[in-house]
């Protein structure tokens, strides 16, 4: 609170106080009074004054301190009034009453989106436990009646599942922390159960998998990971040339260890390569083929945010992608054991 | 023959997953009526249970908690529900494994036999069909006293043509069943082993043990 702006707010009754400190003392000496008598009349006036207005100043100051200090360490700023001391004075009180209930109300319409919000994560949750018994019927019948006709419904089931996936995964987005359980997880049980997931959609299209260097372990949760995974691999089959091949490896270098998928598919143009884990990014390769949502690379993003891990993308157009995932590896741990 | 238990309120789960562990070689029970789970459990003896979590009445995780008072059968819990949390409130409440829905089956036959195997149930190592003695673990064929050494790959290919002798198994069979046991290799890849297999067995006195039908299959 600065000294200037206070002053300020008083001018009119600093001026008030002026004017009658001149109209007493013009009356004063033409009645005849000691002009020495007048000047002490009116030394007393301003100090008092002045006192009584640096008193108020820093009084003012200090509460004005306090509520800032409040605000600082509140999360939802928006409580404020909920922890604010309630003032003195008529006016303050009024003025206070009425934020408080704005307050109120806003407090109401936040709960309320909040509830709505919730509600519809849960349905969406729901709704994709529900839509899961169906598709693992399917993926049973087709399994108890192989033949290449049900072979191709499971390439197109595994197209299914991933979109439900996705799904399910982008309604948890605000709160996958509380799904994290981090354990020391073979990459190799990572990649098999991604691998195994879409077998049926990688030897439809004659993939072809090479796979390098995979037994090491990390520490972070197996099934984000698997989820990743699951997201390049669904993008190596869409965005593939003739004779398709992913070549999965892993090595580890400066304190971390990378996991890589490779393919040898159309490529992504080097000016669309920074925003391909954009929300809604599709790039001109998923304009031209269609079905392409922006959404799988842009969860990666989210969850390795969440998961402390990284990304690096790499491209040649015609040639390859390779999209590696980054784990820092828990050095003070190593040294623990 | 071991006895699997399925508890699923899904009937249209439950008939297939019968048809499936049938296929596997188990035997199998169902329970559609989930009045006395318990009771009902206790009276089918499995060797291990599949657990469904979301059953009308109770939830698997109660059953699984009454059960472990007096016994310790497997139990692998599936479900359509896959947070951490359900996966380790289910195998702190005693569950061996947890799979969710909508399953990969070679996992769920996988951890299976894994179980199984734990709780004494043991598998076959080897294999003999047509005077061919195939050993999974050596890594090793062996005809009237001659060896040879094979790959993972091609013991991988050998074993599913010797499961059974005489029966055409198409190449996209032969490569689903190669992906489920972790065998990634595409049709190319197959003809290039299938021909080194063969070279192999020709080295020890099986010249034509692989028999190729044109647009059907490989079989023994």
């Amino acid at each position: 609170m600065k000294i200037g702006g206070f002053l300020h707010d008083r001018l009119m009754s600093l001026l008030l106080h002026l004017f009658c400190m001149l109209m007493l003392s013009t009356f004063l000496l033409v009645t005849g009074t000691d002009s020495g008598v007048v000047s002490i009349i009116l030394i007393v006036w301003a100090v008092g004054l002045c006192m009584l207005t640096a008193a108020d100043y820093f009084r003012k100051r200090n509460q004005f301190r306090e509520l800032e200090a409040i605000m600082e360490g509140l999360e939802q700023k928006y409580l404020i009034m909920e922890c604010s001391p309630k003032p003195n004075s008529y006016v303050g009180r009024k003025i206070f009453g009425l934020f408080r209930l704005a307050e109120k109300s806003m407090i109401e319409a936040v709960s309320d989106a909040e509830a709505k919000q919730r509600d519809y994560r849960e349905y969406i949750e729901n709704w994709v436990h529900e839509i899961k018994v169906p598709i693992t019927a399917v993926e049973l019948i087709c399994e108890n009646n192989k033949s290449e006709t049900s072979r191709k419904i499971r390439s197109q089931l595994a197209i299914i599942e991933g979109h439900v996936e996705r799904t399910l995964y982008y309604a948890r987005l605000d709160c996958i922390e509380k799904d994290f359980i981090i354990r020391e997880t073979s990459l190799t049980d990572i990649v098999k159960k991604a691998l195994s997931k879409y077998r049926f959609l990688l030897t439809q299209n004659n993939v072809r998998i090479e796979t390098e260097n995979l037994d090491k372990s990390v520490y972070t949760d197996g099934k984000w990971v698997e989820f990743m995974l699951e997201q390049l691999l669904s993008n190596a089959v869409k965005y593939r040339t003739d004779s398709p091949v992913i070549h999965i490896c892993a090595e580890e270098s400066d304190g971390k260890t990378r996991l890589m998928v490779k393919d040898n598919g159309i490529g992504i143009p080097a000016s669309e390569l920074r925003r391909i884990f954009d929300k809604g990014f599709t790039g001109s390769n998923g304009r031209a083929l269609g079905g392409s949502t922006g959404m799988g690379l842009y969860l990666c993003r989210k969850l390795a945010e969440s998961l402390s891990v990284y990304w690096e993308a790499d491209s040649r157009e015609n040639e390859y992608t390779a999209i590696s995932l980054c784990f820092p590896r828990p050095l003070s741990y190593e040294n623990e054991r | 023959m071991a006895k699997i238990l399925i508890v699923e309120d899904e009937k249209s789960i439950s008939d297939e997953l019968v048809i499936l562990l049938q296929n596997a070689g188990y035997e199998t029970a169902v329970i559609d009526d989930f009045v006395y789970t318990e009771t009902q459990i206790e009276r089918t003896m499995p060797d291990l249970i599949l657990l469904d979590i979301g059953l009308p009445g109770q939830d698997g995780y109660r059953i699984c908690m009454e059960l472990r008072k007096t016994s310790q059968i497997p139990v692998i819990f599936v479900t359509s529900r896959n947070t951490s949390m359900d996966e380790l409130r289910a195998l702190s409440l005693g569950g061996d494994d947890f799979i969710s829905k909508p399953y990969d089956l070679p996992i769920l036959l996988a951890r299976i036999q894994a179980l199984l195997r734990r709780s004494g149930q043991t598998e076959k190592d080897t294999l003999t069909a047509n005077g061919l003695t195939l050993s999974l673990s050596k890594g090793e064929i062996e005809h009237d006293g001659q060896r040879a050494d094979i790959a993972k790959n091609e013991a991988k290919i050998l074993f599913c043509l010797m499961k059974t002798p005489g029966k055409i198994i198409s190449r996209p069979d032969l490569i689903e069943y190669l992906w489920n046991n972790q065998v990634y290799i595409d049709d190319n890849t197959l003809s290039v082993n299938v021909t080194r297999l063969r070279g192999k067995l020709n080295n020890i006195g099986l010249p034509d043990y692989i028999k190729t039908k044109r647009g059907l299959g490989y079989k023994i």
